[in-house]
This record gives C-alpha cells, sequence and structure tokens, in this order.
C-alpha cells in the first residue's frame, strides 16, 4: 500500500520526481526494515518518510488541488493500522469474531477517511482562504503539538 | 498506553504544520485520519474491570489423565480486544482449548473458556493464575490484570502392574490375607494332631482318624495381616529432562501401598533424606489417600546433614515389619542407613531403581572408564547388601517392577531354603 502511494507520487510529479521518488523509497524501506525487525520506534518514521513523499509531490506540483488526496490518506492509514497490527506481539489465537470486527473496523476507517478527506477538499477548494481559516489551521497544529506534550509527561509519569 | 498514540499525534501534527507551510489543503487530508482517530482513542479511553472465576472438573486424578477445566470471565467494563492466558505448570499440558486466546468482552458480558488438560506428570498444583492483557479499539492503551483464582489440582502417580506382592516374613496379631507360621483358624492345613475334648467336629480329618482307629485333628495356619512400611530414599536422584528416578519410586510406593492396603496390612510410609517425612503405620483406605498426598510433597532437598534410621520415629518402623526401600542408590548415606536397618533385624527389601538409564552415553575413553568405575561400584553396593542378607532387585527401563518383585521373591525362597 505503501508502495503504491509512493509509485503514484512519484508518477504523478512533475517537478523533482527524484526527490519524490527517494523520499518514498526511504519511507518504504525504513517502514519495511521496522517491520522485518520489529522495531516499534522506527515504523513510525517510514510513515513520516512516505507522508513526506506525497508532501513534497503537492508542494512541488503546480496547479490544482490533487483530488487524489483522500485515496492517499486512507492508503497512508491503512498501511499504517495494518503496519502497527503485524508488529503486535502477540502469542494468541484470535477469535474469528475479533479478527472481522478489526478488519471491518479499519476499512470503515479508511472508507471515512476518503470521505473526510473529499468533504475537506471540498471545502478547501470552495474557501476562499483568509484570516478564519489560517487561525483554525495554525489552532489545529498547535491542539496536536499539544495533544503530544501531554501524551510525552504521561508517558513520563 | 502504547507509542502509537504518540506517533499518530506526532504524524498528525507534522502533516498540518507542512499544510500550513505549504498552503496545501492534501496535507490536512493526510494529516485528518491520524489526529482524528488519536483523538477518539483519548476521549474513549476506559479502564476495563473483568474478573475471572476458575474452576476444576476433578480435584484429584491419576498420571496421565485428562481433566476439564473452565475459565470464566466476567466484564463489568469490557474492552475490544482480550487476551487470556492461563498460567499453567509444565506438567500440564493443554489438549483443548486456545491458551492464550484474544477474545472481545462486551460490558456486563461473561464468557466461558474450556480447556481440556492432560496431566503429564504428578505432583501437587494451584491452577488458576490468569493473565489478562485488554487493548481498546485503536489500540492506543493497553492494560495487564492477573488475577489470582487458583484452585487445587492433585495429580496422582500412575499405578505401576503388579501381580504377586512380596510376602512379610513375619505377621502381625490382626486378621489379615498373610499365612502366619502360627497355628490358629485358617484354611491352609498345617499339621495332624490327636483329638483333645473341645475341637471342633468339623477339624476332624475322617480320613486319618479312620486309618489310625482314633480321632485325628486337622491343624490350620492362621491369617494375619502384616506391618509393611515403604521407605523412600530422597538423598538424592538422577534426573534427565522430565525423566526422574524419583517419578518410578513414588509411582511403585502408591502401587504398594494400595496393594498391601487392600489385602488388610498396616502400612507406613518414611521419606528418608534432606527432609525427614513419615506416617505411622495404619490400614484403610485413608491411609493410602494419606501416603499419596505426603508422596506428593516428597521431593530431592540437597543435604549435607548425615540422617541415621535413629532420626526415624521407633513407632514408625514397628518390630517384624516388611521393610520395602525403594533407592536408586546414589547416596552413601541411604546405604549405610539401609544396612543398619539390617543390622536391627528388619525385613528388609531394596528395590533399586536404576539411573543408568539417564546417565548420558558415555564418549571418549575417560567417558567409558567413568561409566566403568560406576557401574562396579554398583555392583559393589549390591554385594555388600547381599552379603548381609538384603536381597536387592534393580528396577529400570528393561524391567518391570512385577519382575523386580518377583526376582526378590525368588531370592528370599531359596534363602530360606538354603538357611533350613
Amino acid at each position: 500500500m505503501a508502495a503504491g502511494l509512493v509509485a503514484y507520487s512519484d508518477v504523478a510529479s512533475d517537478r523533482l520526481p527524484a526527490v519524490v521518488g527517494g523520499v518514498g523509497t526511504a519511507g518504504g524501506a525504513l517502514m519495511a526494515f521496522a517491520l522485518a525487525t520489529r522495531w516499534r520506534t522506527v515504523f513510525p518514521f517510514g510513515i513520516a518518510l512516505v507522508g513526506a513523499s506525497y508532501a513534497v509531490f503537492v508542494a512541488v506540483r503546480n496547479g490544482a488541488v490533487d483530488g487524489r488526496a483522500p485515496a492517499v490518506a486512507a492508503a497512508l492509514f491503512a498501511a499504517a493500522e495494518l503496519g502497527y497490527w503485524s508488529l503486535e506481539r502477540s502469542p494468541s489465537r484470535s477469535e474469528g469474531a475479533v479478527v472481522l470486527r478489526r478488519v471491518a473496523g479499519l476499512v470503515g476507517a479508511a472508507a471515512v477517511t476518503a470521505l473526510l478527506g473529499s468533504l475537506v477538499l471540498l471545502l478547501a477548494t470552495g474557501a476562499s482562504g483568509g484570516v478564519g481559516l489560517e487561525a483554525a489551521g495554525v489552532a489545529a497544529a498547535v491542539i496536536s503539538v499539544a495533544v503530544i506534550a501531554r501524551l510525552a509527561s504521561r508517558a513520563s509519569v | 498506553m502504547t507509542p502509537k498514540l504518540g506517533a499518530y499525534a506526532g504524524l498528525a501534527a507534522v502533516a498540518l504544520f507542512a499544510a500550513l507551510a505549504t498552503r496545501r489543503p492534501e496535507l490536512v487530508v493526510v494529516a485528518a485520519p491520524f489526529a482524528l482517530v488519536a483523538a477518539l482513542g483519548l476521549l474513549l479511553a476506559r479502564r476495563p474491570s473483568i474478573d475471572a472465576e476458575v474452576e476444576l472438573g476433578v480435584e484429584r486424578t491419576i498420571e496421565g489423565d485428562e481433566v476439564d477445566l473452565r475459565l470464566t470471565l466476567v466484564a463489568d467494563v469490557g474492552a475490544e480486544r482480550v487476551e487470556a492466558l492461563l498460567q499453567l505448570p509444565r506438567q500440564l499440558v493443554v489438549l483443548g482449548g486456545d491458551n492464550p486466546l484474544q477474545l472481545r468482552l462486551a460490558d456486563g458480558e461473561r464468557r466461558e473458556l474450556r480447556y481440556r488438560l492432560q496431566c503429564a506428570r504428578w505432583g501437587a498444583f494451584r491452577v488458576g493464575h490468569v493473565y489478562l492483557r485488554t487493548h481498546d479499539w485503536f489500540g492506543f492503551f493497553q492494560r495487564e490484570l492477573v488475577v489470582d483464582r487458583r484452585v487445587p489440582l492433585k495429580v496422582y502417580p500412575s499405578e505401576e502392574n503388579v501381580r504377586n506382592l512380596l510376602q512379610p516374613l513375619e505377621t502381625q496379631v490382626f486378621a489379615g490375607n498373610h499365612v502366619a507360621r502360627q497355628k490358629g483358624e485358617g484354611i491352609e492345613f498345617a499339621d495332624l494332631r490327636p483329638f483333645v475334648p473341645g475341637d471342633r467336629i468339623r477339624h476332624v480329618n475322617w480320613r486319618a482318624s479312620a486309618r489310625r482307629g482314633e480321632l485325628w485333628i486337622n491343624e490350620h495356619h492362621a491369617e494375619r495381616n502384616a506391618d509393611v512400611v515403604i521407605l523412600l530414599d530422597s538423598f538424592a536422584e538422577a534426573r534427565r529432562g522430565d525423566r526422574s528416578t524419583l517419578d518410578p519410586a513414588l509411582r511403585a510406593a502408591g502401587t504398594l501401598a494400595a496393594r498391601y492396603l487392600r489385602q488388610k496390612d498396616r502400612v507406613g510410609f518414611v521419606t528418608f533424606g534432606g527432609i525427614l517425612n513419615w506416617l505411622l503405620p495404619t490400614t484403610g483406605a485413608v491411609q493410602l489417600y494419606r501416603i499419596v498426598d505426603a508422596m506428593l510433597d516428597t521431593q530431592i532437598v540437597l543435604s549435607y546433614a548425615w540422617r541415621d534410621v535413629v532420626t526415624v520415629p521407633r513407632r514408625t518402623l514397628p518390630p517384624q515389619a516388611l521393610v520395602l526401600a525403594l533407592t536408586p542408590l546414589l547416596d552413601d548415606r541411604s546405604e549405610s542407613a539401609l544396612l543398619d536397618l539390617r543390622g536391627r533385624g528388619f525385613d528388609l527389601v531394596v528395590i533399586e531403581i536404576s539411573p543408568l538409564s539417564l546417565l548420558p552415553r558415555p564418549t571418549g575413553d575417560a567417558g567409558d572408564l567413568a561409566d566403568r568405575l560406576l557401574r562396579l561400584r554398583r555392583e559393589a553396593v549390591r554385594g555388600r547388601f547381599e552379603r548381609a542378607g538384603i536381597p536387592v532387585a534393580v528396577w529400570g527401563d528393561e524391567t518391570s517392577l512385577a519382575a523386580a518383585l518377583e526376582e526378590v521373591s525368588a531370592y528370599r525362597r531359596r534363602a530360606r531354603a538354603a538357611s533350613v
């Protein structure tokens, strides 16, 4: 899934395809390494690099908004979830119902991601921008950082 | 909390900042699922409350048998995924049922998990230590609980096939199944004697009386019980993996105790080694349970104390008792204690639990030499016992306990014939 995402970014990129491909390949390799060695700490960096390759692609892209962004978001999220699932070190046999609910949840989350993404894109392309939207973006980023800081403090306790 | 939550929040934050920096809404779309899932995970987080109950099909069973175990999980506050692990001793093998198992428990749900266990080895166990690990929907929070609901399970050693038991040289005063030397009420014919007033008519031997012209009476041997003491040498054992000389010794002790008690003998049990443990000889089914329970507590404890048979309480070894010693003959202290017992006049029989099959195959000249020395040393010990009039039967992989007992019976018959 992550490889498909990197391939899409690379193929669709009209500027700096080597950088997009390089960052994406590094991310994919890091994910594969983390999965092979079951190194949980490294795995999110791989996801981040794969996401970064897409970020480079959209940043250097000329013209309109990428309409496939919701599908890319759903694929990246599904890749992350599946990766974490395979990193779980559990000798337990799972009941069929548990696996089924988990798969259904993953598919549902990916579908909701695609739907919400389409909505966000629709709003973003329809909106004319302005200070309010800019402030909402900054607030979202700050809240994310605050959440991370809170989690880090909880973890240290 | 798992690192996944931090990773998702971090990915969302990085993507959102990148979106701001590049002014691209696509990156907001990429950040959205990670941010939403992290937020939902934090909002919906709660502490599960799960209890467990453990129930065993039986409390007592025999080595090799199967036992049903029911583990009931009761969730006041459930969890999306619960990993349940029932901790079991090595000697109990799961034949049916998944252990560990991952399942879902809704709020107020009660789930029964059934396991079929095979008791691979004897012992007294406490089963029911349950480890639970719960996960939330998103895998952000993980909690571990340990529920201790242990219940006792006693696995008795399996019985050996024994056809004939060893007959004690002396019997006691109570009625039993052994033919005593003394004359009295019984079935076995002993002698003829002239009639005296008071003799019962049913004891008249009419054929002898007709031949001799006067009344002659049949005399019989009395049928009495015997005192049997099973002496288990627990100074040392030979062990290789799961096999040990203690296992056959306990199987033999259990078998012999059950068989002697069945024929109304009084049976005692003495564990002679690092820890001294004894049961006074008595009869009945309760005594069998006492002996078997005492056997389950038997373990080899390393000790340098030089124990003598004087440390065994006097009533534990009643006079004229048949003492059956089960020993691997690995410790000098047990050897000298047994010779001491014989010196005190006890009717002693040694059943040697051969440790040779548990020894590693000798390698090289030094190994061969060591192996030969060991065998010679054991021969010498056996020779010392035989010179003291103690019959020794070797019970190993190649022979059965029944064959070993037959060997001792034959030795005793020959010895009696020689002494006459």
